[in-house]
């Protein structure tokens, strides 16, 4: 592992601005159209699921470049892009309001959800 | 949003300021898990350190946002930096997994479960405690 040096810093902070932005636009964008915002946070975790499943195979298979992509892509803007913290307040207010089956919906739904769509981009970029 | 073709300059000065907010939020929190993540690395090597650090960056978003969630008043530009910016990307929903599927594939379910199980119930036990320490903060 190289030592963290300034311009390594660089490369995490350049992918970490267009990962939140995008994922308080899109978030914002897909708000009206669902039943609850928090199935928008959802679909944002699932995708960076998805991507950062692809990149890392990708660079374990075809050897795409080195440390630092992974750290602008995947540190950077997939780590921003998706969020923990976002995730458990809104599931912390579904139980809050006592709606049980939607908690459990959203909690399983993320973490299996999750799951699969790393193995899909895991299995995707080795193939 | 702020995207209504009525609003024309005010409307698109506070969707810069909106994205300005985050987008300065987001680079604290995001070098400051990746520097999580390297000392972690280095105090533990490989996999156990990321899976700590990576632990110990989510539940402290998760305790921040809960602070944040817990002022009375809408704050809009306070949740746009602090909340959607800072928190959002200090933690990570895309690593944690990728960190679980790793366990899985290594063969270590259990190791996999409890990394799930501590950061789901750590995390709702931090959301927790961050929204009693945000109300003693209200004005």
């Amino acid at each position: 592992m190289a030592a963290a040096g300034g311009n390594d810093a660089l490369f995490v902070a350049i992918g970490a601005v267009p990962g939140a932005l995008l994922r308080f636009r899109v978030i914002n964008h897909f708000e009206p159209m669902l039943p609850r915002k928090h199935w928008g946070t959802f679909g944002v975790n699932l995708i960076a699921c998805f991507a950062i499943g692809l990149l890392v195979s990708l660079q374990s298979s075809c050897g795409l470049a080195a440390g630092r992509t992974l750290l602008l892509l995947g540190t950077g803007f997939l780590g921003s892009f998706s969020t923990f913290s976002t995730w458990i307040a809104e599931l912390h207010a579904t139980l809050d309001r006592h709606q049980r089956r939607e908690a459990v919906l959203l909690c399983g739904g993320s973490v299996l959800g999750g799951l699969l769509a790393v193995a899909a981009g895991l299995a995707l970029g080795s193939s | 949003m702020a995207t209504s073709p009525t609003g024309g300059h005010a409307a698109l000065r506070r969707e810069a300021r909106d994205l300005l907010l985050v987008a300065t939020g987001a680079v604290p929190g995001a070098l400051l898990r990746w520097h999580l993540e390297d000392l972690g690395k280095g105090l533990m090597g490989g996999h156990a350190g990321l899976i700590e650090f990576d632990l110990i960056a989510n539940l402290l978003g998760t305790f921040l946002i809960g602070v944040i969630a817990a002022q009375p008043a809408p704050r809009p530009r306070l949740m746009l930096l602090g909340g959607i910016g800072f928190c959002g990307s200090l933690t990570t929903f895309s690593s944690w997994m990728l960190q679980i599927s790793l366990a899985l594939r290594r063969g270590r379910p259990d190791e996999a479960l409890i990394v799930v199980l501590i950061s789901l119930l750590g995390g709702l036990v931090a959301v927790s405690v961050g929204l009693v320490v945000g109300r003693w903060f209200r004005r």
